[in-house]
């Protein structure tokens, strides 16, 4: 084999769609198999299906012979692309005749070396190819001598080849001379097109959708694992590093059926023998943070942005595009980013093209995947917020170890209209009457959310303009959360409001904070995505829990 | 919207005013206003009834120390009823309490008034 694949037991929850491909291929002969575009989320295993394609296709049959090449970052200059296309074509297509493993071994090997074997084993058309490449006028003939010299082979021998590409995103760099020309990969267009022989091309799915290539192609979706699948491949992940315990069913379900995922973190967990549920969140939240998790997606990140500041505004953006309920707009976006709108869109397709956020149309919304998302956060809190790795740890544990069944939570989003504020002390009004809390004490935090709107509603600089009010209440406790799009009106040291001292000496300035301190136990103001949040935090006395649970017992 | 409204009433030279609902920047104006008419007529003694308040944010408290200091201007009693223990607490806050008379209901503040020359 020319690379390593998973054995075949390993290889979990993909036996159908592989076996349908397979029987597809087979049936290039009658010259009805379309080309493909694979399609998928990174990580969800398109590099490993086109392997073991390769490996059924080689080794179980022999009407179609398989080629597999992948694009390599070092091998784009037209000439060096097109040698090493040609070279590993011609060797894995000898190879295939009499089944030598051996011929994979063609690092090293010249045209001259391909053409002694091929002489060797009487393949004279194998000659008659690499003597048209010789002989070719330019390096652009000679690139077209090498994707037609699958075709070729067709012509001369009669046996289809399907043609498995990877990482086709990277041709879009293919050069001639010093700089990429992206309208080099249109010498695919017709390859492509050929009778029996079907290509399946695969790489950064966001990106290839961004060639024209991709129009000639039937778009297939690599899907992620079902459940059952991905819990037998992270039992026998952890199997295999001789660890016990199984990963919890929700964090299972996190992992979205994505096997480097699941990969990632049985390679965490499985350095612990025993692992309780506990555990495995602990070493999910370590892969998030500091783990090959983050590696991978901070790879990702940063080889699509080079530089410190546009890394900086892609990341803050992708943040923002995780945390806004709606879709953005570039406008939306050049409305809080700093940066022309050249610049901005620069980025922002970057970040498409990456596969960080989804919109081809120029309307941004986060990508369906929960573990990127919670990459990015634990990414924006580490290297923006300069959040300490333990404290990050610890936040992002407390948040996604599944919550207690009592726990109950409460979102309004409120326009920032004419006295907004008493919608939301109005429903907290209903939630604590609803839950049994004592009304007095609700009565005191319906006016400190009445002045904490007063304020998003007076410092709201977004465009955004909208309230997001959350109450959750564990047990007894209370946590009502406020947040809009407005600036910081706090100085985050003392928790004291902004303000020049003769503004301060106005009657009612900064009463609204001192009132909030004075009814909630805690008030936090935090610098979020969107804005500012301020935090209320209210426990009740246990008098009060006592009516809430007579309450719940009359339900 | 409206959440709220004014109404008020005088006798001899103690004035009832009764504000209704929310008692915002534009409430408190009003009850600015309504204070300052009674004031102008000559009537010294003002009852403001908090019975059918619901809330009082901070902007409309800022304006209720204008009218303190317009009820002191003019030598004048202003009387707090029927205050929710909430909006007792706010005046407390921001000191006016002390500036005013508390009593449970309008009849024991119009009793004390007329108790006063």
């Amino acid at each position: 084999m020319p690379f390593n694949t998973l054995p075949n037991s390993d290889y979990i929850g993909r036996h159908n769609e592989l076996t349908n491909r397979y029987e597809k291929i087979c049936q290039a002969g009658i010259g009805m198999t379309r080309s493909i575009m694979l399609a998928g989320m990174r990580g969800i295993g398109k590099t490993e299906f086109l392997k073991q394609l390769f490996g059924l296709l080689f080794w179980k049959q022999d009407r179609v012979a398989p080629f597999y090449y992948s694009v390599h970052d070092a091998l784009l200059s037209v000439e060096a692309f097109s040698r090493t296309y040609l070279v590993q074509f011609l060797c894995q297509r000898l190879a295939f005749e009499k089944k030598e493993q051996a011929l994979f071994s063609y690092e090293g090997m010249s045209l001259r070396d391909v053409s002694l074997l091929a002489e060797d084993r009487g393949a004279s058309w194998v000659k008659t190819i690499i003597r048209e490449y010789e002989r070719a006028a330019d390096p652009i003939s000679a690139l077209r001598v090498a994707l037609e010299a699958p075709h070729q082979s067709i012509l001369k021998t009669g046996i289809p080849v399907a043609i498995l590409l990877d990482e086709f995103h990277r041709l879009k760099e293919l050069s001639l001379g010093a700089a990429p020309d992206h309208r080099l990969v249109s010498l695919f267009d017709d390859p492509i097109t050929r009778n029996k022989a079907p290509y399946i091309i695969t790489g950064n799915t966001n990106e290839i959708l961004e060639m024209p290539v991709a129009g000639l192609l039937e778009h297939v979706a690599l899907k992620p694992l079902e459940y059952a699948d991905a819990l037998s491949l992270a039992q026998s992940l952890l199997e295999r590093q001789q660890s016990k315990g199984a990963i919890p069913p929700l964090l299972v379900r996190r992992l979205g059926g994505n096997p480097l995922y699941l990969t990632c973190l049985c390679t965490k967990a499985g350095v612990t023998a025993q692992n309780t549920d506990r555990d495995f969140w602990n070493a999910y939240c370590e892969e998030l943070i500091e783990g090959r998790l983050s590696g991978f997606w901070t790879s990702v990140f940063k080889n699509s942005f080079s530089n410190f500041s546009s890394r900086k505004i892609a990341l803050s953006l992708c943040y923002k595009t995780y945390h806004s309920r709606e879709p953005l707009s570039l406008e939306q976006i050049a409305e809080s980013f700093e940066g022309t709108t050249a610049e901005l869109e620069t980025i922002v397709h970057g970040l498409y093209g990456a596969g960080f956020i989804e919109g081809a149309f120029g309307v941004m919304r986060p990508v369906e995947d929960l573990v990127l998302r919670d990459v990015i956060e634990a990414l924006f809190q580490k290297e923006i917020l300069a959040q300490p790795a333990h404290d990050l740890q610890q936040e992002f544990l407390d948040r996604l170890l599944p919550q207690k069944s009592d726990m109950t939570r409460f979102d309004l989003v409120l326009p920032m209209a004419k006295e907004a504020e008493l919608v939301a002390a109005q429903c907290l009004d209903q939630i604590g009457k609803n839950l049994g809390f004592d009304q007095d004490t609700i009565g005191q935090l319906q006016i400190a959310v009445i002045e904490s709107c007063i304020n998003a509603i007076e410092h709201s600089g977004g465009a955004e303009r909208k309230i997001y009010l959350s109450v959750i209440v564990e047990e007894n406790r209370m946590e009502i959360g406020i947040e809009s799009s407005g600036r910081e009106f706090v100085v985050q040291q003392t928790g004291e409001p902004f303000g020049d001292r003769e503004g301060m000496k106005t009657p009612g300035r900064g009463w609204g904070i001192k009132l909030m301190k004075r009814v909630a136990d805690e008030v936090r103001f935090e610098k979020t995505a969107r804005g500012m949040k301020t935090v209320l935090i209210k426990t009740f006395n246990k008098a009060m829990s006592g009516k809430k649970e007579e309450f719940k017992n009359r339900e | 919207m409206n959440n709220f409204s004014i109404s008020s009433r005088s006798a001899q030279d103690v004035a009832v005013i009764t504000p209704r609902g929310y008692i915002n920047d534009m409430g408190a104006i009003r009850l600015e206003k309504t204070s300052e008419q009674f004031l102008g007529r000559g009537i010294r003694k003002l009852v403001v009834n908090f019975a059918d308040v619901q809330f009082i944010n901070t902007i409309g408290i800022s304006i209720f120390t204008g009218i303190v200091q317009k009820t002191r201007e003019y030598d004048s009693l202003l009387c707090f009823t029927n205050l929710k223990k909430i909006h007792c607490d706010i005046f407390d806050m921001v000191g006016l309490i002390k500036h005013v008379k508390v009593f449970s209901n309008e009849e024991e503040a119009i009793t004390f008034l007329n108790g006063r020359g």
